[in-house]
Formats: structure tokens, C-alpha cells, sequence
């Protein structure tokens, strides 16, 4: 859409008293946190305490680096949010495909569709949990049932399809948002170019190619970059399915920075291990904000 | 021709049978948890599983209420949405309009700001939160958890706000302003109820954000008369035994009303999220 006006009312006081109640907000509870988070990482403090005590520089990352679990829960983060970003746009985008198509009751399915987004991560993770229970569990009938295991699995109690276990209902309930992003992408490609590639001799194959695939490159690369970030910074699922277990093999930077803090209360280690996971998502939010600048400056 | 008519009809019944597949695959968790909060403890542990239950019961949902506090959580849950909702929506009103509208210093790095608070990892966050709630009395209390979630949802609602205000003509609240309107008055009198869809959207987007944050009120939370529906259902999951039957029940509880509300809603809140994730 165009914009029709470019004008705003001029510099004034009431700006200010508007901005004000919510900055402050966001200030004192966001970005202050975020902060004092990054600097405490570099200090000690007494449990539950305010204030810092002593200086120590690297000495909270010098102890993560002899930290098996720390490693185990950064490879884990990395590895997992590869793999999960990757199933998504593939499933997305192969769902999206078949929704852009025009036919009856799409309205109904692009609904359907929506509803592992719409399910409270909570609640995803208890009904997860029903299915892969070990004893009465839905996913171990079916599995036998289609001969696929001939005996039950402790999906997630076991150290070696737990994590895989999790990655599973991560995709299940991320599919809708991409799935709906991509398919308003879809919609807005322009149809007359498949006539033209038709008319050039094209196989369909170059056509999804130049056309759909050139089409949403853009909305692409930044729900994939969202997809990362969020993937990446992903608590409850983990926390209330495993919380890291069995013997870490769930174990993510988000839950293991939460852990250290609450259950072995060492609040500045916690922020060392966050900081490290800060650092990781920066890189993607970095890209995000210079990608969405660039595409601004096109003027789409 | 019929060669082609026929290849047509056949793709068409494979494009169906592909996409109801998918979303079978897609909505069954959802039906399972209804299904199983419905069923008796024989049908919900039996050898052969039932899609549907064949005794329809409510035994689970009345032992959710009456053995675990659940009126206790679902009041909590549902004071902490809604006064969510309601301050969130004002707060961020006026942010919006305050930068769609005004001219002041740093808008830039305040809007990008915005837009990089959705991607702080709420953990090393919560560290700091945690102490300084401590330090002036907002652990365990509603106000400190109201004020976290309020702080949550500000930012995605101001930016898709100021994306809609925005587009709205300017020349109305000019006119406004020349019948002696002050900012506030038209804000409430002429961009509210020009914006109405897209601020209900945001309000049932903050009120979401409450009705479902767990991390937040796992850790501010400690007295049980306090607890919220996400964290009072977890404490159904035992050491040894897991009471799945009343589990489900409150894992139905917590999610019908957001189903409901965005499958009622969807239009409105499609547009916006799909343009707030992508155009930022």
C-alpha cells in the first residue's frame, strides 16, 4: 500500500508525555535487564543480592569452558535449531504450495492449519508429553501398529530420542506461522509471469524456480532469520517436557542459563551462559535489522 | 481433452487427499487432548486406544476444579489477562501515536529498538528482573507480574499499531484539533474508533500473551493463591505419577479460549503478525 501522507504535526511537548509511559516501561524492564545481565556476567554477587561484589572479568567464562554441560547444551542449541529451521521452511513452504492453489474449502484447512500456532506452548508440551508417554502412550500404539518399533519407547526419558522427541513437537507447532507467511508471500507473486516463462519455452520446474522461488526470496530470508532467533531462544517446551534431561541430553542454553540461576542459584554464571546465547542470537537480529533496512531502502 | 480433464480432476484429488493428510497430522494433538480429557480412566488406559471417547465423562474436569485449586489458577490467569489487555492497549496506543505523529529526537533507534526487544532471550533477562523485583517488593505479587507481561507486549503492539496509524489520513484529526480537541481527546474520539479492528487485535494479543506466559510466572510466582493456569497445571505432573486425565482437562482449559478467540479473530490477527514478522 501507499502511503498517502508523509506529513506529522510538528515537534511538541505532548509527544513526549505520549512516548513517555512506555518507554520507561520497556527501559526498566527490557533493555536495563538486558544490560545489567551482559555486566553482572562480569562480576560476583550474594545470592538474591543487588549488589555486585567483585570484579572477576572472564573468570565465569573461563569456568564454562570446563563445563561439559554447558557444551552439551550450546551443541544442542546450535544442532537442533538447524535442523528444526530447515524441516520448517521445507514443510512450510510445501504446505503453503499446495494452499496457494484455488479450490474449494481452502479457507477451511488454511484454519485447521493454524491451530498447533494457536495451542499454548504449555499445553502443547502436556499433550506431547500424553503422546510419547511410554505406557498408554498414542505415538507408541501407532508406531506399532504400523509395525515401525516392535516394542515401547520412552521417547522422552530415554537419552537418545528425547531431544529428537522435542525437535518434533517444535516443528509441529511452528509450521502454521510459516506456513501463513509464506502463503501470503505466494499470493502476491505475479501470476502473469508463468504465461510469460510458458510463452519462452519454460519447463514448470524454471518456472517455480525464477518465478515463485525469486518471488519470495525476501519474505524468505527474514522468516528464516526470525524462525533462528525465536528456535533458537525456545524455554518452555524443553523446560516443561524435560527440563534438560535425561542426563542433559535435552539440555538447551535457554533452560541450562534458567537453571543455573533458580535451581543452583549462581546468578552471574547464569549470565554468562545467557550472554553467550545473546551473542549467537545477535548475529541473526543483527542481520534481521540491516536486511529489513535494505529492503526499506528499495522501496518495495 | 478428456486425457487432460482426467489428469486435472486427478490432481485435484490428490491435492485433497495431500492437504487433509497434513492436517489431520496437524490438528490430532489438539483432538487427542480434547478426546482423553473426556474419557474414563478404563478407556484412557486401554490396550486399543480410541479416537473418540465411547463414554463421554466429566470426572477428569471435576477433579481438576475440585483436587487442584483449578478455580484458584483460573481466576489468577484470568485477572492477569485481562489487566494486561487493558493497560498494555493504552500504553501502547499512545506510544504508536506518539511516534507515528510527533517529530522527536532518536525515533529511529527507538523504533529498532522496539523491534530487537522481541528477540532478547528472556532468561538472561529474567536474572536481573528477579533481583530487582526482590529488592522493591514485586516477587510474588499480581502488580509485578502484570507489569512484566504489560512490558512484553508493548513493543510487537506499538509497532503494528504505528503501522496502522500510519495510514490513517491525517486530515481528521487536524479537524479535530481545530474544534479544540487536545491530543488525548482525539486519540480516544477519532484514532481509536478510526483504528478499532486492528486495536482489538493487539488487545487480544496481549491478552493471549498473559493468558499463556509460563517462565515469567514460574519464577515471580511463589504463594499457590497466586499461581496462573500454566505453572498450576505443570504441579499435576507428579514425581512418580502423572494424573493425566485431569491434566488434559486443564490443558483444554487453557487452550480452548485462545483457539476460540483467534479462530473468531483470525482475519485481523493474520494480517498483522504476518506483516509484523516480516516488514518488522
Amino acid at each position: 500500500m501507499k502511503k498517502r501522507h508523509k506529513g506529522s504535526f510538528r515537534r511538541s511537548a505532548y509527544a513526549y508525555v505520549l512516548i513517555a509511559p512506555g518507554l520507561v516501561l520497556v527501559g526498566v524492564i527490557l533493555i536495563y535487564p538486558l544490560l545489567r545481565g551482559v555486566v553482572s556476567s562480569f562480576f560476583t554477587q550474594a545470592s538474591g543480592s543487588m549488589e555486585f561484589e567483585e570484579f572477576v572479568g572472564l573468570r565465569h567464562y573461563r569456568e564454562l569452558l570446563s563445563d561439559e554441560i554447558f557444551f552439551k547444551a550450546l551443541i544442542n542449541s546450535v544442532w537442533s535449531t538447524a535442523v528444526i529451521v530447515a524441516a520448517l521452511y521445507l514443510i512450510g513452504l510445501s504446505i503453503a504450495l499446495l494452499l496457494n492453489r484455488s479450490f474449494r474449502g481452502r479457507g477451511i484447512y488454511r484454519s485447521l492449519v493454524l491451530i498447533p500456532w494457536v495451542v499454548p506452548g504449555i499445553a502443547a508440551a502436556m499433550t506431547w508429553k500424553w503422546m510419547y508417554a511410554s505406557q498408554y502412550g498414542i505415538v507408541n500404539y501407532v508406531l506399532q501398529a504400523l509395525g515401525l518399533i516392535d516394542q515401547n519407547i520412552d521417547w522422552l526419558g530415554s537419552t537418545s530420542t528425547a531431544l529428537g522427541s522435542i525437535m518434533v513437537t517444535t516443528v509441529w507447532k511452528d509450521i502454521p506461522f510459516v506456513t501463513i507467511v509464506l502463503l501470503a508471500a505466494l499470493q502476491s507473486v505475479d501470476t502473469t509471469l508463468y504465461e510469460a516463462v510458458k510463452i519462452d519455452g519454460g519447463n514448470a520446474w524454471q518456472a517455480f524456480w525464477h518465478i515463485t522461488m525469486t518471488g519470495i526470496k525476501n519474505v524468505s530470508i527474514t522468516t528464516i532469520l526470525l524462525e533462528i532467533i525465536w528456535t533458537f531462544n525456545k524455554f518452555d517446551l524443553v523446560y516443561t517436557m524435560t527440563k534438560g534431561g535425561p542426563s542433559n541430553s535435552t539440555q538447551t542454553i535457554p533452560v541450562y542459563t534458567y537453571i543455573t540461576a533458580f535451581n543452583f542459584f549462581r546468578f552471574n554464571k547464569a549470565a554468562a551462559i545467557g550472554v553467550i546465547g545473546l551473542l549467537v542470537v545477535g548475529v541473526f537480529a543483527v542481520l534481521y535489522i540491516i536486511y529489513n533496512k535494505r529492503e526499506e531502502g528499495n522501496g518495495a | 481433452m478428456t486425457a487432460k480433464r482426467r489428469k486435472k480432476l486427478l490432481g485435484k484429488a490428490g491435492l485433497y487427499t495431500g492437504l487433509t493428510a497434513i492436517t489431520l497430522l496437524l490438528i490430532f494433538p489438539f483432538i487427542w487432548m480434547v478426546s482423553t480429557s473426556l474419557k474414563n480412566k478404563n478407556e484412557m488406559f486401554s490396550a486399543t486406544p480410541t479416537l473418540l471417547p465411547k463414554h463421554v465423562t466429566l470426572e477428569n474436569y471435576y477433579s481438576m476444579w475440585f483436587d487442584y485449586n483449578f478455580g484458584v489458577y483460573l481466576k489468577n490467569s484470568l485477572i492477569a489477562a485481562v489487566s494486561t489487555t487493558l493497560i498494555s492497549l493504552l500504553v501502547a496506543t499512545f506510544l504508536a501515536y506518539g511516534i507515528s505523529r510527533f517529530r522527536f529526537r532518536g525515533k529511529t533507534v527507538v523504533f529498532n529498538l522496539l523491534i530487537l526487544t522481541q528477540m532478547f532471550p528472556l532468561p538472561l533477562l529474567i536474572i536481573t528482573i528477579y533481583v530487582v523485583f526482590a529488592r522493591i517488593g514485586l516477587i510474588d505479587s499480581r502488580a509485578g507480574l502484570i507489569i512484566s507481561y504489560c512490558t512484553f507486549a508493548i513493543p510487537f503492539a506499538t509497532m503494528m499499531l504505528k503501522s496502522y496509524f500510519d495510514g490513517l489520513p491525517l486530515e481528521l484529526e487536524e479537524a479535530a484539533a481545530m474544534d479544540g480537541c487536545g491530543p488525548f481527546a482525539t486519540i480516544f474520539r477519532v484514532v481509536i474508533p478510526l483504528s478499532a479492528p486492528s486495536v482489538a487485535a493487539m488487545g487480544l494479543f496481549s491478552f493471549i500473551l498473559a493468558w499463556q506466559e509460563f517462565m515469567m510466572s514460574l519464577t515471580l510466582i511463589r504463594s499457590p493463591q497466586l499461581r496462573t493456569l500454566p505453572v498450576g497445571i505443570t504441579l499435576m505432573v507428579g514425581f512418580r505419577d502423572i494424573m493425566w486425565g485431569p491434566l488434559m482437562a486443564g490443558t483444554v482449559v487453557v487452550t480452548l479460549p485462545v483457539v476460540v478467540l483467534f479462530i473468531y479473530f483470525q482475519k485481523y490477527l493474520i494480517t498483522g503478525m504476518t506483516m509484523g514478522a516480516v516488514k518488522g
